[in-house]
C-alpha cells in the first residue's frame, strides 16, 4: 500500500519534472511536424487557402527520381564527409600544435575560435566580399593565378569555396574540444613513450590518436550533424548558385517550398531528408564505439 | 637535444602565428573596410583605410536604431537561456535518476528533434505560434527558444548527470528533502560547469540566429534582431558595402566583446559539456 | 570576472525595463489618440531601394491623418517565402507585393479588387494593363520601369562609336573598338537570375513581336519549341555569349553591385539585365558619368531592337483586412493627392503610373521616353511567367554560362520548366 503510493507519488513527480520539456518541444517541434507530415500528402502552393489531398503522390514522385532532390542529397554527401574531414583534420592539428607550450598558444586559441562566435549569415557575407571584391584586389597586387579564379561563379569552384567557409567557421570550435581531449591525455603515457625514442609520427599515431578517441566520437558526430543541415552560409554565400550547383538539401526543400510554390512537395521532401539523417547518425554511431555518446 | 627542441618550438610558433594571421584576416578585413569611405571601398579593399570614417558608424547607428535592436537581443536572449537551463536541468535530472521504459521515451522524444532539420517546419512553425500568440514579439520569440533550446541542452546535462554520484542525492532524500529542494540545493550547484556549456552554446546561436527571427519579429522595427537588421541592411544597401560591412560590425562586436570577457568559461564550457559528458 | 558578469546582468535588467517600458507607452499612444478612430496599417512589401523615399511618404500622410499608422516592412531576397508565411500564419500583410501580369493570378484569395476605386482611374492605362484579372483591378505600381542597354556615352564616343548599334553585327563591331580603346565593352551580372529574365523578354519580343503572351502560353502548354524561334535559339544564346566574351572577367561573380560599380567608376561601357533603377546608385559613385540608353540589337533587323517600359511589380490590398477602409484611403491618397502624385517624380525618381504627373529628372527615363516616342516601345514579357519560372530560367542559364549545359540542353531544360512550374 505504502509502496503503491510511494511509487505513485514518484511518478506524478517525474513527469512533473520532465513535462515542461515535453510540452514545450511536442508545440514548438512535433507539432509544426506533424502539420508538414499533413501537407506532404496534399498538393499545395502554400498560397490558397485548401490544400488538395494526394495520398502518396508526393513520395512516388521523389523516388522516381529525375528531381533536383537527388543532386541536392549528392550536394549535401558531398559537403558533408568533405566537410567532416577538412574540419576534423584541422583542428586536430591546430589542437595539437596549440597545447605544446607556445607564448602565443593562448591568443591563438581564441584567435581561431573567433569565427565560430560570428552569424554565419554575417560570415557569408563577409566571404562573399573577400572573393569578389578582395580576390580582385589581391590578383592585382600579387598577378597570382590563384585570386583570378571564379570561387563562386565555377560550379566546381563553388562547392570547395562553400566548403571551405563553413570548415573556417567551426573549425575553431572542434580545436578546442581536441584541445581538451589532449591535455586529459596522462603526461606519463607520453614520457614513456619518448623514453622509449618514438618519433614524432609515431607517437601521434600510436598513442595520441589512440587516446583521443571519445573526442573524435564527438567530434564527428556533430559535425556530421551540423554539416547535413548546412543552410546560412550557403544562402549568404551562393544562394544555391551558380546554375544550382551548390544546392544543398535543406535549401532545396526552401526552394521547392517558397520559389516553386510547392509546399506538399517540399514537405515530402523534408520528411525524406529527416529519415535520411536519422538514418545515417545512427550508421555513424555504430560505426563508433557506442560508448562515449548514447543518442 | 633541448637547442633543437627551442629551435622547433620557435619555427612552429612562427608557423602557428602566420596561420592564425591568415586566418582571422577575413574578420580583420569587414572591420577596416568599415571605417572607409564608399570610394576607398569600391576602389580597392585590401588597401587601409586613410582615416578611421567615423560617420559610417553614426549613420548606421541612427538608420538601424542600434540601441533599440541591442536591447531586443539581450532580452530575447536572456529569456531564452533561463527556459534552457531551467527546463533542460531538471528533465536531465529526473530522467536521469529514475530509469524505467517511462522516463528512457520521454529522454528519446526530447532529445530527436535535434536531428529534425529546421526548414522542414518552417510554414507550420509560424502557423501554430501565432496561434499561441508567439510570434510578432520579442518575448515571445525568446519563449520559443525553449522548444528548440530544450532537445540539445536536456542531452547535454543528462550526460553531465551520469558523473555526479547517485548517493549525494539519495542520501539527501532519505534526510527527508523533497525532490525539488534537493535539486536545486544539491543538484544544480553541482552542475555549474555544464550549465555553462549550455548558456555559452545557446547564447551565440540564439544571439547570431536568423531564419527564426526572420519568420517571428521582421515585422516592425522596434521587435527586430540585430544579424536580421545587418541582412536587410546588407539588401537595401547592396552597392553600398562601407554602411554594409559597419552593420555587419556592429552585428558582430557584441559577441565579439561576450567572448573577449568570458572566454576562460566559454573554452572550458565548451569543453564540459562536449567531452566529459 | 565578477565584474563583467554583473555588468551583463544589469544590461539585462535595464534592457528588459526599457523594452517592456516601450511596449507600454505605444499602448497609451494609440488608446490617446482620441476623435478618429485609430488605426494601424501593415505595409509588408518588396523593392526595399524605395524604403527612404516610402519613409518619407509615410511621415507625409501622417500629417493628414494622424491617427493611421502606417507599419512598413521591407526585404529583398526572402520576400516570397516570407509573404507564405505570413498568409499562412493568418497574418496577411494590408498592402503586400508580388510581380505582375501572371502572379496577379495567383494571389487572387487574398488580394481586393481596386477597379471601382479613385486610384485605378487615376492608374496609366500600360500600368493597369498587367493589374488585371478579368475586368478586376488586382493590384498598384510604385513605379512604371523601364528595361534595356544601360551604357557609358563618353566610352562609346571615344571607341569612335556615334550611335547605339541597333543590329547585332554593329553590336560585335562596337564590343571590339570599345575593347581595343581600353575599355571592358560589358558587365553582364549574371550571378543574379533576374538579369536573365530582363534579357530574354527582349528576345521574346523579337521572337513574336504581336503576341508575347501567346508565345509564352504555347510554351507552358508545351505547344512549341525555342528551336521553332530563331531569335530565341540563335539569337538570345549568341547575345549571352558575347555578353561572356566581353563581359566581367567571372561572369557568374558579376552581381548587380559589380555592373553598378562597373558603369559608375567608368570601367565598362554596357550594362546587361538593367534598367531604370540602377540611375540613382551609379550616379552615387561618379555624378559626372554621361549615361545612355537603348533597346537590344537581337538580329539583324533593327526595328525589335527597343527599350521595354512597364510596370513589372505590383502592390496588393488584402481583401479582408481588417483595417480596409483606411488601406484604402492611404493608396488612394498616394495616388491622387497633389503630394503623391509628384512624390514618384520628386521624392522616388521613379516613372510615375499615375496619369497627369511630371517625368523625374533622370537620363534612362527621359532617352527610354523619346525612344518609346519615336519607335514604340517591346513588350514587357517577363510578366507573363511568374518568378518561379524566372528563377528556375535563371539558374539554367546560369549552368549554360559555366559550360555545365550545352545549349540544347538548356533549352530542353527551360522548356521543361515552363511546363512543370507553369503548366497548373
Amino acid at each position: 500500500m505504502n509502496m503503491a503510493k510511494r511509487s505513485l507519488t514518484r511518478d506524478i513527480e517525474t513527469t512533473l519534472f520532465a513535462l515542461p520539456a515535453v510540452i514545450l518541444v511536442s508545440l514548438m517541434i512535433y507539432l509544426p511536424f506533424l502539420l508538414s507530415g499533413y501537407y506532404s500528402l496534399t498538393e499545395w502552393n502554400g498560397i490558397d487557402k485548401e490544400p488538395v489531398f494526394i495520398g502518396l503522390a508526393n513520395f512516388k514522385r521523389l523516388f522516381t527520381g529525375g528531381d533536383s532532390f537527388i543532386s541536392s542529397l549528392v550536394f549535401t554527401m558531398k559537403f558533408t564527409v568533405l566537410s567532416m574531414i577538412l574540419v576534423n583534420v584541422a583542428a586536430i592539428a591546430l589542437a595539437v600544435a596549440l597545447v605544446k607550450k607556445l607564448r602565443s598558444a593562448n591568443v591563438l586559441r581564441s584567435l581561431f575560435f573567433i569565427p565560430y562566435i560570428i552569424s554565419m549569415t554575417i560570415v557569408g557575407f563577409i566571404w562573399k566580399f573577400i572573393f569578389s571584391q578582395g580576390f580582385d584586389n589581391l590578383y592585382e597586387l600579387t598577378q597570382l593565378g590563384f585570386f583570378d579564379l571564379s570561387w563562386l561563379g565555377d560550379p566546381n569552384l563553388a562547392f570547395y569555396s562553400v566548403v571551405f567557409v563553413g570548415s573556417w567557421q567551426s573549425v575553431g570550435f572542434y580545436m578546442v574540444l581536441y584541445i581538451a581531449g589532449l591535455q586529459s591525455i596522462p603526461g606519463e603515457i607520453m614520457e614513456a613513450a619518448l623514453v622509449e625514442g618514438a618519433g614524432a609520427w609515431t607517437k601521434f599515431f600510436r598513442i595520441t590518436l589512440p587516446l583521443l578517441g571519445s573526442s573524435i566520437t564527438t567530434c564527428v558526430l556533430l559535425s556530421l550533424i551540423n554539416s547535413l543541415k548546412v543552410f546560412d552560409i550557403i544562402l549568404a554565400l551562393t544562394k544555391g548558385g551558380p546554375g544550382g550547383a551548390t544546392y544543398s538539401v535543406t535549401l532545396d526543400i526552401y526552394r521547392e517550398a517558397f520559389q516553386n510554390n510547392n509546399y506538399g512537395f517540399g514537405s515530402a521532401k523534408s520528411l525524406m531528408f529527416f529519415v535520411l539523417v536519422l538514418l545515417l547518425t545512427q550508421i555513424v554511431l555504430r560505426g563508433f564505439s557506442r560508448k562515449e555518446v548514447e543518442l | 637535444m633541448m637547442k633543437k627542441q627551442r629551435t622547433g618550438i620557435i619555427i612552429l610558433e612562427t608557423l602557428m602565428i602566420l596561420v592564425g594571421i591568415f586566418f582571422i584576416y577575413p574578420v580583420f578585413l569587414m572591420f577596416m573596410n568599415s571605417f572607409k569611405t564608399f570610394g576607398e571601398v569600391v576602389s580597392n579593399v585590401i588597401a587601409l583605410p586613410k582615416s578611421l570614417e567615423i560617420a559610417n558608424y553614426i549613420t548606421v547607428i541612427e538608420k538601424m536604431n542600434y540601441p533599440r535592436l541591442f536591447l531586443n537581443n539581450l532580452v530575447i536572449t536572456s529569456i531564452g537561456i533561463f527556459g534552457i537551463v531551467l527546463f533542460s536541468s531538471t528533465a536531465a535530472y529526473i530522467l536521469d535518476r529514475r530509469r524505467s521504459k517511462y522516463t528512457r521515451f520521454m529522454y528519446v522524444l526530447i532529445i530527436t528533434p535535434m536531428l529534425i532539420p529546421f526548414q522542414t517546419i518552417m510554414i507550420t512553425l509560424l502557423k501554430t505560434m501565432s496561434s499561441l500568440g508567439l510570434s510578432g514579439s520579442v518575448w515571445g520569440l525568446g519563449i520559443q527558444y525553449w522548444g528548440f533550446g530544450i532537445p540539445m541542452a536536456t542531452f547535454i546535462f543528462f550526460n553531465f548527470m551520469r558523473t555526479i554520484p547517485k548517493d549525494i542525492d539519495e542520501s539527501a532524500l532519505i534526510d527527508g528533502a523533497s525532490t525539488i529542494r534537493t535539486f536545486f540545493s544539491i543538484i544544480l550547484p553541482l552542475l555549474k560547469t555544464v550549465t555553462v556549456t549550455v548558456i555559452v552554446l545557446n547564447v551565440m546561436w540564439i544571439w547570431n540566429d536568423f531564419l527564426l527571427p526572420l519568420l517571428m519579429v521582421n515585422r516592425s522595427p522596434d521587435t527586430k534582431t540585430l544579424v536580421l537588421s545587418a541582412y536587410t541592411f546588407v539588401g537595401q544597401f547592396n552597392t553600398q558595402w562601407h554602411y554594409a560591412m559597419t552593420a555587419m560590425v556592429l552585428a558582430v562586436l557584441p559577441s565579439i566583446i561576450f567572448f573577449i570577457l568570458l572566454q576562460r568559461y566559454i573554452v572550458e564550457g565548451v569543453v564540459a559539456g562536449a567531452v566529459k559528458g | 570576472m565578477k565584474k563583467s558578469l554583473a555588468v551583463i546582468l544589469s544590461l539585462i535588467m535595464t534592457a528588459f525595463m526599457l523594452t517592456g517600458c516601450g511596449g507600454k507607452k505605444e499602448a497609451e499612444q494609440s488608446a490617446d489618440a482620441g476623435g478618429e478612430k485609430a488605426a494601424s496599417i501593415y505595409m509588408f512589401v518588396s523593392s526595399p531601394e524605395y524604403a527612404d523615399a516610402i519613409g518619407e511618404l509615410i511621415k507625409e500622410y501622417k500629417k493628414v491623418k494622424p491617427n493611421v499608422t502606417v507599419n512598413y516592412e521591407t526585404t529583398q531576397n526572402d520576400y516570397p517565402t516570407l509573404l507564405k508565411a505570413k498568409l499562412n500564419s493568418g497574418e496577411c500583410p494590408d498592402i503586400f507585393s508580388s510581380t505582375s501580369g501572371k502572379e496577379i493570378g495567383v494571389y487572387l484569395d487574398y488580394s481586393a479588387d481596386l477597379a471601382s476605386q479613385p486610384l485605378a482611374a487615376a492608374m496609366t492605362d500600360p500600368v493597369k494593363a498587367v493589374m488585371m484579372s478579368g475586368s478586376e483591378v488586382h493590384g498598384l505600381a510604385i513605379k512604371g520601369n523601364f528595361f534595356g542597354i544601360v551604357y557609358n556615352k563618353e566610352i562609346l564616343a571615344e571607341a569612335g562609336i556615334n550611335s547605339f548599334p541597333q543590329t547585332f553585327d554593329e553590336l560585335e563591331s562596337a564590343c571590339e573598338a570599345i575593347q581595343t580603346a581600353g575599355y571592358q565593352p560589358f558587365t553582364s551580372g549574371f550571378a543574379e537570375w533576374w538579369v536573365f529574365k530582363h534579357v530574354f523578354q527582349h528576345f521574346m519580343y523579337a521572337a513574336q513581336p504581336d503576341d508575347v503572351e501567346g508565345l509564352v502560353n504555347d510554351f507552358i502548354a508545351g505547344k512549341v519549341q525555342i528551336k521553332d524561334y530563331p531569335a530565341l535559339y540563335n539569337d538570345f544564346f549568341r547575345f549571352i555569349d558575347l555578353v561572356v566574351k566581353y563581359g566581367d572577367r567571372k561572369p557568374l561573380e558579376s552581381d548587380l553591385s559589380t555592373e553598378i560599380a562597373g558603369l559608375g567608376t567608368k570601367k565598362v561601357a554596357m550594362v546587361a539585365g538593367q534598367g531604370a533603377w540602377i540611375e540613382a546608385d551609379v550616379l552615387k559613385i561618379d555624378p559626372t558619368v554621361q549615361i545612355g540608353f537603348d533597346g537590344y540589337p537581337v538580329n539583324s533587323d533593327p526595328s525589335v531592337c527597343k527599350v521595354i517600359a512597364g510596370s513589372d511589380q505590383a502592390l496588393r490590398i488584402y481583401k479582408d483586412s481588417a483595417v480596409l477602409p483606411e488601406v484604402l484611403d492611404f493608396v488612394n491618397w498616394w495616388y491622387t493627392s497633389d503630394y503623391g502624385k509628384s512624390w514618384f517624380s520628386d521624392v522616388a525618381g521613379v516613372i510615375p503610373p499615375v496619369n497627369g504627373s511630371k517625368t523625374p529628372d533622370f537620363e534612362i527615363i527621359k532617352q527610354g521616353n523619346a525612344h518609346v516616342e519615336a519607335e514604340g516601345a517591346g513588350t514587357l514579357g517577363v510578366v507573363y511567367s511568374t518568378d518561379s519560372f524566372h528563377q528556375a530560367f535563371g539558374e539554367i542559364m546560369q549552368s549554360y554560362v559555366a559550360g555545365v549545359l550545352t545549349k540544347d540542353a538548356a533549352c530542353a531544360d527551360i522548356e521543361k520548366k515552363w511546363v512543370e512550374l507553369e503548366g497548373k
